[in-house]
């Protein structure tokens, strides 16, 4: 009566459009990685040695674990948490606490366990709070630039806007500025929790409805996966990625102060635009539903290079961050690109 | 009829890819003329009206407007040509007011005006389409949405529009509302402007309009005179007869095995609550208008819209789920009308979107290495006349029945005990069509209860083996097996008080 009307009227431009979308930005990212390597090794001085490339990963490791963190909260649909930053400030503040005061008594100062314990929990708290409102429906720029706010102002009226410091020999050595087998311990964290992240993605039942969420929130619900219960996940995934890193900051500084990571931090300035940054260039949607931790790892190596060589060329910190604002701004174009290209035919 | 028609639409015909959506389509309409337009869901009405309002310029046929060749390649250039549309879904802004609304864009916006200079201008247009009591400088978002419809027309007036269609406009509304649509399209008939009124309601089409056009599978059926045909004779040319037999064989008895039971449950949408019950492997469809409640009862079924009150009884329990989530518990799945919106998964694989109703089933203690999944999908898919070379794909880019098969394909996933389906082939070719009643019928077979809830009146008299009937909210009537007639169920879901006298 009718012919069953198949679609392979075009399976060429179809499947060609996927596997591209697929491989092209980690063929870009990877060809970036490649003329960026050959132009170290002929124009700059100092480039090829262990000591610079382990001094890349490191710096890559910082921003590397929050930015895990962050994937899984973009991959889930529910775009960035903004108080990056603030929830590192007011974790680093409370680590800094224990270890110089021992939260006031006298037993616990120096205590790595306690003072570890206690940051992380407030970066859970952080994130149960900020990711319940968020999942309640709350749009999640204005739920976690309000959860900024908060948490930074509690992390500086606590800490009175002074320097914690705390002298060494300390217990949190090992974390700030040990090495093993070669590597910084903040370094084999970062390769760690990298490994465990895409594990977790791709090979567990929570992994799989971060992108199914991700991808379509209201097919998620039908399908009895809420996001409300997804937002608090993610949030205090990637609030607990900020405590570590600024557990392991402060370790390496013996000290802390509220402004730590807007001012201080790395080279590249402000810590949030910089976290974003690294899941953008590493190619994951905004809208969710669609990336992966390895090519947050990725960007993140990839910024530390750029970065790198351009301290090795002797730019300032001023052209440095402009050098981040430009790549997230291609890696968005790009991504848009290879997005708008798969969908042509919904 | 002496007078040469004002817009003629001759031969046209429209492919999308592989699917045909107009044949050949013929289409006139005279000055001051109400001329109705009707067919089943894809049988090519919003193609048509899309090619006439200038939306779908890529069309093969002759377009002529008072007599002279046109092409529009855009919309507002055939608004400039006194062609306009409302469409179902309505372009007005909820924060602005009704005057601004109208003036919001066209030949008569003014670069500095105040509010009170818009409303006076407004004010001739709000009097043609019937709203005098309204202060044009109410915001629209204060105005029913019946209201906001004419509004909306206002504005098409506003812009000097001679033939003005209308794409459902009383799909969303209730009787009295409908009425004040009714009454404007025949003023604005009086004065002279042409309307194209495009409706599933039969009631209004026989009471307003004086000739019909039917469409077919992409071919007008001719243009009928209103006063010489009834309603069975308007459908039979809708459907045609050779059609029925894309669906497989009723069951030959009802078991009267009650599987589930629905009491008094109540969701937005619908007046009083709801009771029936469902049997075991049998197909019960739900039938309605859009806005009858037959989708809201199905939705509230399964814990996707919230119900004020009442209970289900499955397999010796009694529970109301609040959430999705908790019907899947009890095994009951919902695929809804909408697939896009909440039925797939559309960036993700197509085995993704086969199993994500349950991932509990394709992993260990949550861990999920692939192989039992990829086993499970391949079958899914088998089973569901999907192609299984193509479970990795994004289920994006599939066909609109390829699409609908996953969507409800999945749901075996969950090895279900009952199955709600919302408008189950909607917007879906007939090769697929068929196949997706097959299926359903298969699965009652196997001991499923299957409940769909249609407006399309062909598959809701062929498919099932028990029918009840909704209109407006309320609970109308039930039929089993033979007694399911065409005729009457049209009635019950248009008409059942007799409001018009056909």
């Amino acid at each position: 009566m009718t012919t069953i009307i198949q679609d392979n009227k075009s399976p060429f431009s179809s499947k060609f459009l996927q596997f591209y979308k697929d491989r092209t930005l980690l063929a870009i990212l990877l060809s970036l990685f490649a003329v960026m390597f050959v132009y170290g090794i002929f124009f700059t001085e100092n480039y090829l040695t262990i000591t610079n490339f382990k001094a890349i990963i490191r710096d890559a490791a910082l921003y590397g674990i929050m930015a895990i963190g962050l994937t899984f909260v973009t991959l889930s649909g529910n775009f960035f948490l903004l108080s990056l930053k603030e929830t590192a400030s007011i974790c680093g503040v409370t680590f800094a606490m224990g270890m110089a005061t021992g939260f006031g008594s006298p037993d616990l100062v120096g205590n790595f366990l306690v003072s570890l314990l206690a940051a992380l929990s407030v970066g859970v708290l952080s994130g149960v709070i900020q990711g319940y409102f968020v999942g309640m429906g709350g749009n999640p720029i204005v739920v976690t630039l309000g959860g900024a706010g908060i948490l930074y102002g509690i992390g500086a009226w606590w800490s009175d806007n002074l320097v914690i410091n705390f002298k060494r020999p300390h217990d949190a050595e090992w974390l700030g500025t040990g090495s093993f087998l070669g590597l910084p311990s903040i370094t084999l964290a970062f390769i760690l929790i990298a490994i465990a992240a895409e594990l977790v993605l791709r090979h567990t039942n929570f992994g799989r409805k971060v992108y199914l969420v991700g991808a379509n929130k209201a097919a998620g619900r039908a399908t009895g996966h809420e996001n409300f219960s997804m937002a608090i996940i993610v949030f205090t995934i990637c609030s607990v990625c900020c405590a570590f890193v600024a557990v392991a900051f402060v370790a390496q500084m013996d000290s802390a102060q509220s402004n730590y990571f807007s001012a201080e931090f790395g080279s590249s300035g402000d810590m949030t635009i910089l976290v974003i940054a690294t899941v953008m260039v590493g190619g994951n949607s905004i809208m969710g539903g669609y990336g992966s931790t390895l090519r947050t790892s990725l960007g993140a190596i990839f910024i530390a290079m750029v970065d790198n060589m351009m301290v090795l060329q002797g730019f300032n910190s001023g052209p440095r961050i402009v050098g981040v604002g430009l790549m997230i701004v291609f890696s968005i174009i790009v991504f848009g690109l290879f997005a708008k290209g798969s969908r042509a035919q919904e | 009829m002496a007078s040469d028609p004002v817009l003629k639409i001759s031969n046209v015909s429209r492919t999308f890819g592989a699917i045909q959506a107009l044949k050949e389509a013929n289409f006139e309409i005279n000055e001051g003329e109400i001329m109705g337009l009707v067919g089943e869901n894809g049988a090519g009405k919003s193609t048509l009206v899309k090619i006439i309002s200038g939306f779908d310029p890529g069309f093969k046929g002759s377009y002529q407007l008072n007599g002279k060749e046109v092409k529009f390649d855009t919309p507002s250039k055939a608004e400039e040509s006194g062609i306009a549309i409302a469409q179902q879904e309505l372009s007005l802004i909820p924060n602005m007011s009704v005057a601004e609304n109208i003036f919001l864009t066209g030949a008569k916006v003014k670069k500095f005006a105040t509010l009170n200079t818009l409303s006076k201008m407004a004010r001739p247009y709000l009097d043609e389409v019937g709203l005098t009591d309204i202060d044009p400088s109410t915001r629209i978002n204060l105005l029913s949405v019946g209201e906001q419809h004419l509004v909306e027309v206002a504005r098409l007036i506003s812009r000097e529009a001679k033939i003005l269609i209308l794409d459902e406009p009383t799909a969303a509304l209730g009787e009295l509302e409908s009425r004040r649509i009714l009454e404007m399209v025949q003023r604005l008939a009086k004065n002279g402007k042409s309307i194209i009124y495009v409706s599933h309601r039969l009631d209004e089409i026989f009471k307003i309009t004086k000739r019909i056009t039917i469409l077919r599978d992409g071919v007008s059926q001719g243009v009928q005179e209103t006063k010489d045909i009834d309603v069975n004779k308007l459908v039979e040319i809708m459907l045609g007869r050779e059609l029925a037999n894309m669906f497989p064989s009723r069951a030959d008895h009802i078991s009267l095995e009650s599987k589930i039971e629905v009491k008094d449950l109540w969701p937005d949408g619908v007046l009083e609550p709801v009771s029936f019950s469902a049997y075991q492997g049998e197909i019960l469809g739900l039938s309605g208008q859009l806005g009858s409640g037959a989708g809201e009862v199905l939705a509230s079924i399964a814990g996707a819209l919230k119900s004020r009150s009442g209970s289900l009884t499955l397999n010796g329990e009694t529970f109301l789920p609040k959430s999705p989530s908790q019907a899947i518990k009890k095994k009951i799945a919902y695929c809804s009308s909408d697939r896009k919106k909440d039925g797939l998964f559309l960036g993700r694989p197509i085995f993704e979107n086969l199993t994500s109703p349950a991932l509990d089933t394709i992993s260990k203690f949550g861990f999920n290495l692939g192989s039992t999944e990829d086993s499970y999908a391949k079958n899914l898919a088998q089973e569901f006349l999907i192609d299984v070379k193509r479970v990795y794909d994004e289920s994006g880019l599939l066909s609109g029945g390829n699409q609908q098969k996953v969507a409800l394909g999945k749901w075996l996933s969950i090895k279900p005990d009952v199955l709600l389906v919302n408008e189950p082939t909607r917007g879906v070719d007939v090769g697929a069509k068929s196949e997706i009643y097959q299926r359903m019928r298969e699965l009652a077979a196997r001991g499923i209860t299957i409940i769909f809830a249609s407006t399309d009146i062909q598959e809701i008299t062929y498919l099932p083996d028990r029918v009840i009937t909704f209109y407006r909210g309320m609970m109308i009537d039930e039929h089993r097996l033979e007694q399911i007639k065409t005729p009457v169920i049209l009635k019950e879901i248009t008409d059942p008080f007799n409001e018009t006298n056909l």
